[in-house]
């Protein structure tokens, strides 16, 4: 499997914005599909779910949800799939999955809430760390 | 050795040895080439004929440029008139009359290497190492135990020495196993180092090696008794400075071995230090064996906690574990030794560590939350009681940073009940005169007679019973004790039980008054175990009529002195951490612990909401609501005042473990949660604010002697002395405080040497 | 062939068909049908010397008329799947060269305390045999890296 995706080439720029969305979908769903053998690869089952890493990947995508240049668009399809490509692959660790698909960008932040916003900055501070 | 270099060997010998009387050596005055195969223990050509190779020296040469002293040392020399002036390598040096050799090179910049001399302990003079040569003497002598004479011209490179050094380390490693590859003294070992620096590289000893049998010393000391090269330091130390006649030397020659004359271990609370002073690997740590080798180790200066002398130490850590800790020299505090709780209490740091903050459910279970919710819940509890209703109690064994924003905080919410356990309900803390060791530790050397009362120095404060040991052997003083009966390493007189004996010194009436009066400069020792009695104030005063009977507070000598218990309590009365009312603790619904575990929480009514800030699941967890870890002396930076005044700084050595916080931190951040911001919000900030309290203890390592005497205007108590007896402070020397309670080694400490 | 044909007939008249069809089988002969290298090494045994047997069954041959170097062989005691890991040391160094004693004899040097047992390499032989490093997740007894042992609040208190 990770043999047939190596072949993938840079496809031709996507002539339209619609071109480039029923792109972007494509991916997510090739994407979806490599869950379950990147569980197993990457022996997942005890610290996340399918669905989870499936919302993960879509909220990925999302946050460029506002780009309208379909050259962009087809750049960050590139990237994303270069990434997938790597994660099948195995050329990835168990922890670079964990530390960028399951605990996300935020780290082991406990609770993200409003509560904090009118802390002062030494008690943010004190929240996250004792070194500062 | 390839045979070119074999050649030329031994031709340069031979020009050498050829003039004089040589050694005979047969083959190669035949001329075979191949007979030079014999095996030749020759490490430096020059050295087998050092006579000839002086003989052939050229004129002297000028004297070397001046160097450092050894470690910096510098002498004071009081009367110019006893100074002496010898030359060390050609190079004039002044040093004072009875300085031994070895000292004078060492002024001189020239170190000597050396086995059983220690500069803190009697002159052995039987390991030979330290031989040099001294002009116009048929032999080389040992400096260690050589005075040093007008115009003595010392040599210490010449071939001369170089040889007896050399000759002396042969002997040494003779017996001495080459099992440095699994010695827990390897990379930190004198003779080692000075194997490689004087040693030859070969030994000519084929026989077998010597075996010792190990001796049981007890769980601190490791022995590995075939190492030992009978230095004697270990048994030095163990009379000289431990007070303790344990440790002997047995047998002759070769069947000479150190050892307790009957199977029975080291009874000393200093025995830590033989490993310290042991020069080779026969003495090593018994918990420290094979856990990690000194080149692994970071080492952090910091400052012991678990008794109030506040023993200089270097923790060593590895990562996130301490490994060790040693001591550091302090002249004025611990000299160069600690004790073994110091040294051997840092299991305790990774047991029973509270890592989470807790808040104890509706089932009586604890249950893990955030930061968040745990300052939450203390913020809404503090806020539902009158002010009059809140504690606030600091442990042992708290910083002064933490305890200034605990009184802070508390006196925010409106409440002035806060103190240091350890310090009474009616803490005297307007004179510092009155809680402080105010002849110093190092000036009790200065004392001649010791009055002890209710103090039993020898567990409450190690340190300080070494330095009462110490003056004793020196000069004799005289020691009088009253308290429970208690063991002593030093001659005293046990003169009474309770405050009775008191009164009848006071009044005159007792025999020891006659060696107290005649005193020059008497010590009155008080043990701050008193601090907790009813009649605590009788007492003082009974005590401040015999000073000055005995004419012990005078302008150059102040002789009455405060032992405290615990690294906290200075800092606390200093900081005025004094309860408003005698009995706040039976009336309060709120009740902040920041580590405090002695205190008698019985009392507290079933309805009140503690919460516990510490470091260790200890004591005073079990009756709390909510846990906030917090972090322990090894890793925060906090400031400390010892027994004398003296103000030293703890440093952090490895990371807090967990979630754990700095307890200062705590305090702040939980004063912000609950609407009463604190307006500092750094470790500076902080500081700034105590040192509008007391300015003392910004000054690191400063000793700041109290101002004015403990008789100066002081109101009369209308107390009158009970007739109970001093009660003993601390019951076991091992387990003091959270720390040691949850050490492993110290409870065994107190299993095997506490056995009566 | 014929003095082996009579001995094999009164095998057979001594113990029946049954028993020497069983014999046969635990012997390995059936196996040598689909495995050369087997029956190459059964044809080999004939006339060879027995020097020993093992605890696990591996027999060990020697033919001092065969060519030097190649006199001495193993029959493994697994017919079916065999390597050269089954050897346990003792008589790894006889099969060898390396020594002229036999494993039995080299046995009495094992060492009693510290010694252990012999264990083949089963390396692809399934998951349960990968070798996983003491920090690996996938290592049952994955080592925890906690350098302090934190307070349990339901040990000691309700």
């Amino acid at each position: 499997m990770a043999f047939t995706m190596r072949a993938v080439k840079v496809p031709p720029n996507s002539s339209s914005l619609e071109e480039a969305r029923k792109r972007t979908f494509d991916f997510f769903r090739s994407a979806c599909r490599s869950i379950p053998s990147v569980m197993e690869i990457y022996n997942l089952y005890d610290v996340t779910t399918a669905a989870q890493l499936r919302s993960s990947i879509a909220s990925q995508i999302r946050q460029n949800a506002s780009i309208t240049n379909p050259k962009v668009i087809d750049m960050l399809l590139f990237k994303g799939m270069e990434e997938l490509n790597n994660i099948v692959e195995h050329a990835k660790q168990r922890h670079h999955i964990i530390g960028q698909y399951v605990v996300g960008n935020e780290g082991l932040v406990q609770d993200v809430g409003t509560k904090d916003l009118r802390a002062s900055d030494f008690l943010k501070k004190f929240y996250s760390t004792n070194y500062f | 050795m390839g045979l070119g270099l074999l050649a030329l060997r031994a031709s340069r010998t031979s020009l050498l040895g050829r003039s004089s009387s040589a050694i005979s050596r047969p083959g190669f005055e035949s001329g075979n080439p191949n007979f030079n195969l014999v095996r030749w223990i020759i490490s430096t050509p020059e050295l087998q004929k050092p006579e000839a190779a002086t003989a052939s020296e050229p004129a002297a040469p000028p004297p070397p440029p001046p160097r450092t002293p050894v470690g910096g040392a510098r002498v004071h020399i009081e009367k110019p008139e006893d100074a002496i002036e010898v030359f060390v390598d050609g190079y004039p040096v002044k040093v004072p009359k009875g300085m031994t050799v070895l000292q004078a090179c060492e002024l001189a910049g020239v170190d000597i290497p050396r086995f059983c001399y220690h500069n803190r302990l009697s002159i052995a003079g039987n390991c030979r190492m330290c031989l040099v040569e001294v002009e116009k003497s048929p032999k080389p002598v040992a400096s260690c135990a050589m005075p040093a004479l007008p115009g003595m011209k010392i040599k210490t490179d010449t071939p001369i020495a170089k040889k007896a050094r050399e000759g002396v380390m042969e002997f040494l490693l003779m017996n001495h196993p080459l099992d440095c590859p699994i010695c827990d003294q390897g990379g930190e070992c004198d003779l080692q180092d000075q194997s490689m620096a004087f040693g030859s590289d070969r030994g000519r000893f084929t026989e077998m090696k010597r075996s010792v049998v190990d001796k049981n010393l007890g769980p601190l000391v490791k022995t590995v008794m075939t190492r030992c090269i009978q230095c004697t330091r270990c048994v030095r130390f163990a009379t000289e400075v431990a007070g303790v006649e344990d440790l002997g030397m047995l047998g002759r020659g070769s069947g000479e071995e150190i050892g307790t004359y009957v199977e029975k271990l080291m009874s000393s609370e200093l025995s830590g230090n033989v490993i310290d002073i042991c020069p080779v690997g026969a003495l090593t740590s018994k918990p420290f064996a094979f856990k990690a080798r000194n080149w692994e180790l970071k080492g952090t200066e910091s400052i012991d906690v678990t008794d109030a002398v506040g023993s200089n130490i270097r923790i060593d850590s590895r990562g996130p574990e301490v490994m060790r800790i040693t001591p550091r020299l302090n002249e004025d505090i611990n000299e160069e030794w600690i004790s073994d709780k110091t040294r051997f209490c840092y299991d305790g740091l990774k047991r029973q560590r509270l890592n989470d903050p807790m808040i104890r459910g509706p089932d009586g279970r604890f249950k893990s939350v955030s930061w968040r919710d745990a300052l939450a819940v203390v913020a809404e509890a503090a806020h539902q009681v009158t002010p009059e209703e809140i504690v606030g109690i600091a442990g042992k064994l708290s910083d002064a940073e933490s305890m200034m924003v605990l009184k802070d905080l508390l006196n925010k919410m409106g409440s002035n009940n806060v103190w240091c356990e350890g310090n009474g309900m009616n803490p005297q803390a307007d004179l510092r005169s009155g809680y402080l060791m105010n002849s110093s530790i190092s000036g009790l050397e200065k004392a001649d007679v010791f009055l002890l009362v209710g103090t039993q120095p020898r567990v409450e404060a190690p340190m300080v019973n070494a330095r009462i040991c110490k003056t004793i052997r020196a000069t004799k003083a005289k020691v009088g004790y009253i308290g429970p009966p208690a063991e002593f390493n030093y001659d005293h007189q046990h003169l009474g039980s309770g405050p009775q004996t008191l009164q009848e010194i006071a009044e005159g009436r007792h025999p020891f008054c006659s060696a107290l009066l005649s005193a020059k400069n008497p010590a009155i020792i008080v043990g701050a175990g008193l601090f907790e009695r009813k009649d605590k104030d009788a007492i003082f005063s009974t005590i401040e009529s015999i000073a000055k009977q005995a004419k012990a507070v005078r302008s150059d000598w102040n002789g009455l002195n405060v032992l405290l218990l615990n690294a906290a309590q200075a800092a606390a009365l200093d900081l005025g951490l004094v309860p408003e009312s005698e009995n706040a603790l039976e009336t309060a619904k709120f009740v902040y612990l920041m580590g405090a575990d002695d205190v008698d929480l019985e009392k507290l009514p079933s309805d009140a909401f503690v919460v516990y800030q510490g470091h260790h699941g200890d004591k005073g967890v079990y009756r709390s609501n909510v846990i906030l870890p917090s972090s322990a002396f090894s890793e925060k930076e906090g400031t400390y005042e010892n027994t004398e005044g003296c103000t030293q700084q703890t440093l952090p050595a490895v990371p807090t473990v967990g979630d754990a916080r700095d307890d200062w931190k705590i305090l702040r951040a939980l004063s912000e949660v609950s609407g009463l911001r604190l307006n500092y919000t750094t470790l500076g900030g902080v500081r700034t604010r105590i040192s509008t309290v007391a300015p003392n203890l910004v000054h690191m390592d400063e000793r700041e002697p109290a101002s004015f005497s403990a008789t100066l205007a002081k109101p009369e108590t209308q107390q009158k002395m009970s007739k109970e007896d001093f009660g003993v402070a601390v019951e076991n020397f091992y387990m003091t405080d959270a720390i040691t309670r949850a050490s492993k080694i110290m409870a065994q400490c107190s299993a095997s040497l506490l056995k009566k | 062939m014929a003095s082996l044909l009579k001995s094999a007939f009164n095998a057979i008249k001594e113990k029946g068909i049954r028993n020497v069809a069983r014999e046969i089988k635990e012997a390995g002969f059936l196996n040598c049908l689909p495995d050369g290298n087997l029956l190459q090494i059964k044809i080999h045994n004939i006339g060879a010397t027995l020097v020993g047997v093992d605890k696990f069954g591996n027999k060990y041959y020697q033919n001092m008329d065969n060519q030097y170097g190649r006199h001495r062989w193993v029959e493994y005691g697994d017919k079916k799947r065999y390597n050269a890991s089954q050897v346990p040391p003792e008589w790894h160094g006889w099969l060898h060269h390396i020594t002229d004693h036999t494993g039995d004899e080299l046995l009495m040097l094992k060492p009693q305390r510290y010694g252990i047992e012999h264990k083949q390499n089963y390396t692809g032989e399934g998951d349960e045999y990968i070798y996983h490093s003491k920090g690996h997740s996938l290592n049952p007894g994955q080592r925890n890296w906690t350098r302090y042992q934190p307070w349990e609040p339901t040990k000691t208190d309700g």
